[in-house]
């Protein structure tokens, strides 16, 4: 139980944790105190003077964002000295200021504007020239207008200690102080925008936003990020069915406050030109385009006459549009032969922990990064593949003096926060876990993290160590895409239907089915023929995509689809946290993956259900929650938006191990796949062209 | 009986007298459609987007005639001037700003709104038509005339 200490505020007595800074204590007690500067999780700055209170016996005004509270103290947030205070303060901070909020981005949304509309004078007193420096491109994606920067050095800590970047700094005194990047004249950093969001101000705007509309203008849509597997929580920012921006400062989602560049601007993939919108056949080989009537029959027809099948499936569709596939293939085509491309080996983890409880569980949550007091990254980079996590680890490191151990076959940019680090050689990194074996030992519980270079047998002996160690020790396995795990979880596998549970018949791995001679192929949002050579003509194809991919180029029949935020449903980032994703914006011609699959299904004559397309979606998610073993979770939280994970260990999983199949596409932070060629943001930033994807697999 | 007659034609007398005065006044009444009405300076017609000394436009695209506006008619989509595209004289200008008709009540809110004195009420009111289509008025259509002489942007 932590000590409480007893103070007045405003006359009243309030109790708060001992420690805690008064203006956090004011806060917790529904009492505002106005603060620029402060930012909670970040150092302390003490910049702007806008917290000043009184307390009793000091001779002057204290700034109540560094001032701890203590037993008797008394203190007063609004009298008439504070209201002078708060006016003068705010008079300066706009002596220079434009005032040019029709034109500035962040008018109706800006904290100096609530500021000074609440506590502000109604005139000044200045009447000098303004200062005026022209507005800075730091980047394709962050902009900089020095006049309304208010100087309270939140962009700076943001990039310095949540992202452990360091581009920003401050430059010349007084009046003319302005931030500057770490290049002088422009920046060379992970360009998340986090200096962005933070910003109270217009000072910091986004190239992809910039002047195009006005806050109330939008409607915002908080849903998954379509990118890697973490999982955040992006806001679009909608106006007539285009996203004009992706931010996140409800700071609702798993992932706080954070967004990596690709949250915050890979969207507009989604309004790329290349984009497919009506169906097309092949015709004297050539794909032409046609009516979807016409493409569902084409679609049916080639299906129909082909004996053998092969179903392919996507990290990136819904588990309701995976779960039905699955189905589709297993019930419709009555095929075994299905899978997806796989990034981590969820079965063999999920076996390696078989008859463990469902609570504590051996599996942790995003959250359990943030909390736990020791972290074991095996393989990956974060940074790149994962930047939430990075993030989550950075901020445990920081704040709660979390100790990170690291084993990888390079030195990656969280070594910089790490107790220990080991260069291993591929393969041997298991091995190399007996050097930490003694410093783990002695932390409390630890949170073994690994990637996709730990796989097969070696989760097994992975687990075997973990079980040495005292505490309670949990495991993350890292995949690529935003719907990696729920791809597996719902039984996008030859072995393993939904659930972990055995397929009733086993059929062929992904490699083995593009090798061999099955008459007809169903591929959904994947790009296989990136990696595997696929002989044209020689079966029938067909492909739902929303871009004419290699693999779409060599389709019989090609079928627009939606994209991931132009429909609902569900996603199961890589910690199995379960999220709903939202319907953000429609897109003419394309049709959801699950639209599709019940048109072909019902063009087929199968009966496998949810044939209504309004609320197909819905009847889905009710039948993985009645079927799927793990997936009964809570459906209210997830409606209203909580993360809620999976209760996936449920037993033994017997599975065929596969290690040669199991391989990360090591997307950086500025590829993603397919989604990542069309997103115009990714590609425009310099830092795009040196961070070079090592393997260039893609989708 | 006599006095009445009297009374009765003592007040036509009067009633002529005054048609009569009347009569050689000027005429107030105004001969529209066949002559232009005459307008007071504050009459509320088809709004006219104005220009500054340069030519330039006066719109911001700052939104706040559209949020301010009651019937929720007005559209724009802004967007930023550059070095060789310079359309107004703020950071951004309204690549696409429509008004309405068949909503607009010409209540002026978005004139009294308007931070750059850009949006005015002009005395154009013939607008009735029998297409719908026809009433939503674009930019092009708003804007008042480049001045003679103006500078080339
Ligand atoms: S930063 Fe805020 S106060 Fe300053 S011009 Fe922009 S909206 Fe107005
Ligand atoms: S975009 Fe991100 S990494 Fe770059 S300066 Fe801003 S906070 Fe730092
Ligand atoms: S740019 Fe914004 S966040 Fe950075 S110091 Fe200026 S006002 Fe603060
Ligand atoms: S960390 Fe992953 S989920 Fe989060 S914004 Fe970046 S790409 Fe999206
Ligand atoms: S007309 Fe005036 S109020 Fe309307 S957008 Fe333009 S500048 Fe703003
Ligand atoms: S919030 Fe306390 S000085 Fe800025």
């Amino acid at each position: 139980m932590p000590e409480l200490v007893k103070f007045k505020l405003n006359d009243k007595e309030l109790t708060a944790e001992k420690g805690t800074l008064l203006i956090e204590a004011a806060r917790q007690n529904g009492v505002e105190i106005p603060a620029f500067c402060y930012y909670p999780g970040l150092s302390l700055q003490a910049a702007c003077r806008m917290c000043l209170v009184d307390i009793e016996k000091r001779p002057k005004l204290a700034t109540a964002c560094t001032e701890p509270v203590m037993e008797g103290m008394v203190v007063w947030s609004d009298n008439e000295k504070i209201h002078t205070a708060r006016k003068t303060t705010l008079e300066f901070l706009l002596t220079n200021h434009p005032l040019d909020c029709p034109v500035c981005d962040k008018g109706g949304e800006c904290e100096l504007q609530d500021m000074v509309f609440r506590y502000g004078a109604g005139g000044s007193r200045f009447v000098e020239e303004k200062l005026h420096v022209p507005e800075q491109k730091w980047s394709p994606v962050v902009y900089y207008d020095a006049p309304r920067c208010i100087l309270c050095y939140r962009c700076i800590r943001i990039c310095n200690e949540g992202m452990g970047v360091g581009a920003l700094g401050l430059n010349y005194r007084g009046v003319n102080s302005e931030i500057v990047p770490n290049k002088g004249d422009h920046l060379e950093c992970e360009e998340c925008g986090m200096c962005i969001d933070i910003c109270p101000v217009g000072a910091l705007t986004s190239g992809a936003y910039r002047y195009q509309t006005r806050p109330w203008e939008m409607t915002y849509v908080a849903t998954p990020c379509a990118h890697c597997g973490d999982g955040c929580k992006v806001t679009l920012s909608v106006r007539n069915n285009q996203i004009m921006r992706g931010n996140n400062r409800d700071a609702s989602g798993l992932n706080g406050e954070f967004l990596c560049i690709k949250g915050r601007y890979g969207y507009d993939f989604t309004h790329s030109a290349e984009r497919i919108t009506k169906p097309r056949v092949r015709k004297n080989d050539e794909l032409v385009e046609c009516t979807w009537t016409e493409a569902i029959a084409a679609a049916a027809a080639g299906l129909k006459a082909a004996k053998t099948h092969g179903v392919i499936g996507s990290t990136h569709t819904t588990n309701e549009e995976n779960f039905f596939l699955q189905k589709f293939a297993r019930q419709g085509l009555k095929t075994p032969h299905i899978d997806h491309r796989r990034s981590a080996d969820f079965p063999a983890l999920m076996d390696a922990l078989a008859g463990r409880p469902a609570t504590p569980s051996a599996l942790a949550t995003s959250r359990d990064v943030l909390e736990a007091p020791a972290v074991l990254l095996i393989g990956n980079n974060p940074t790149d593949q994962h930047p939430m996590l990075a993030w989550n680890i950075r901020t445990a490191v920081r704040l709660r003096k979390q100790h990170l151990y690291i084993v990888n076959r390079a030195s990656i940019p969280l070594v910089a926060q790490a107790e220990a680090a080991k260069i291993a050689k591929a393969g041997e990194e298991i091995e190399e876990l007996e050097r930490f074996r003694d410093a783990l030992a002695k932390e409390k519980d630890v949170v073994i993290i690994f990637g996709s270079e730990v796989k097969g047998a070696d989760i097994t002996k992975l687990v075997a160590f973990g079980d040495t160690l005292p505490g309670h020790t949990r495991y993350i396995a890292l995949a690529d895409n935003a719907n990696s795990r729920g791809a597996v979880d719902m039984g996008v596998l030859p072995d393993l239907g939904p659930g972990y549970q055995p397929a009733a018949q086993a059929g062929m791995a992904l490699d083995e089915m593009l090798a061999g001679n099955l008459e007809a192929f169903l591929i959904v949002g994947a790009n296989p023929a990136r990696r595997y050579l696929i002989q044209a003509g020689k079966a029938f194809v067909v492909v739902q995509d929303m871009f004419l991919t290699e693999t779409a180029q060599i389709a019989d029949v090609l079928l627009p689809s939606a994209g991931p935020y132009e429909k609902g449903g569900t996603v199961t980032n890589t910690y199995g946290e379960v999220q709903r994703q939202k319907l953000g914006l429609l897109v003419n011609g394309a049709k959801t993956d699950l639209e599709i699959l019940s048109l072909i299904a019902r063009a087929m004559g199968f009966d496998l259900g949810a044939a209504n397309a309004a609320t197909q979606s819905n009847e889905v998610f009710e039948e993985i929650r009645r079927s799927v073993k793990g997936y009964n979770i809570a459906a209210a939280a997830l409606w209203t938006g909580s993360a809620v994970p999976a209760v996936t260990l449920n037993g033994a999983v017997p599975h065929r191990d596969r290690p040669d199949l199991i391989a990360s596409s090591n997307d950086t932070l500025f590829t993603s796949g397919t989604l990542g060629r069309y997103c115009s943001a990714l590609s425009a930033v310099a830092e795009a062209k040196e961070r070079k994807n090592p393997e260039g697999i893609g989708k | 009986m006599i006095s009445d007659t009297l009374n009765t034609a003592g007040a036509i007398a009067k009633g002529m007298a005054t048609t009569l005065k009347e009569l050689f006044q000027p005429t107030i009444t105004e001969d529209y459609p066949f002559e232009p009405p005459n307008f007071e300076g504050r009459f509320r017609g088809v709004h006219v987007l104005q220009r500054d000394a340069n030519g330039l436009e006066k719109c911001v695209a700052c939104f706040l005639c559209a949020a301010a506006c009651p019937s929720n008619c007005i559209y724009i989509e802004a967007t930023e001037n550059t070095g060789d595209n310079r359309v107004s004289a703020g950071d951004r200008y309204a690549k696409v700003y429509n008004i309405d008709y068949n909503r607009c009540i010409f209540c002026g809110y978005c004139v009294e709104a308007c931070p750059t004195d850009a949006i005015t009420h002009g005395h154009d009111f013939e607008i009735a038509s029998y297409e719908t289509g026809t009433l939503v008025y674009r930019k092009e259509q708003l804007l008042a005339k480049e001045p003679q002489g103006a500078p080339a942007k």
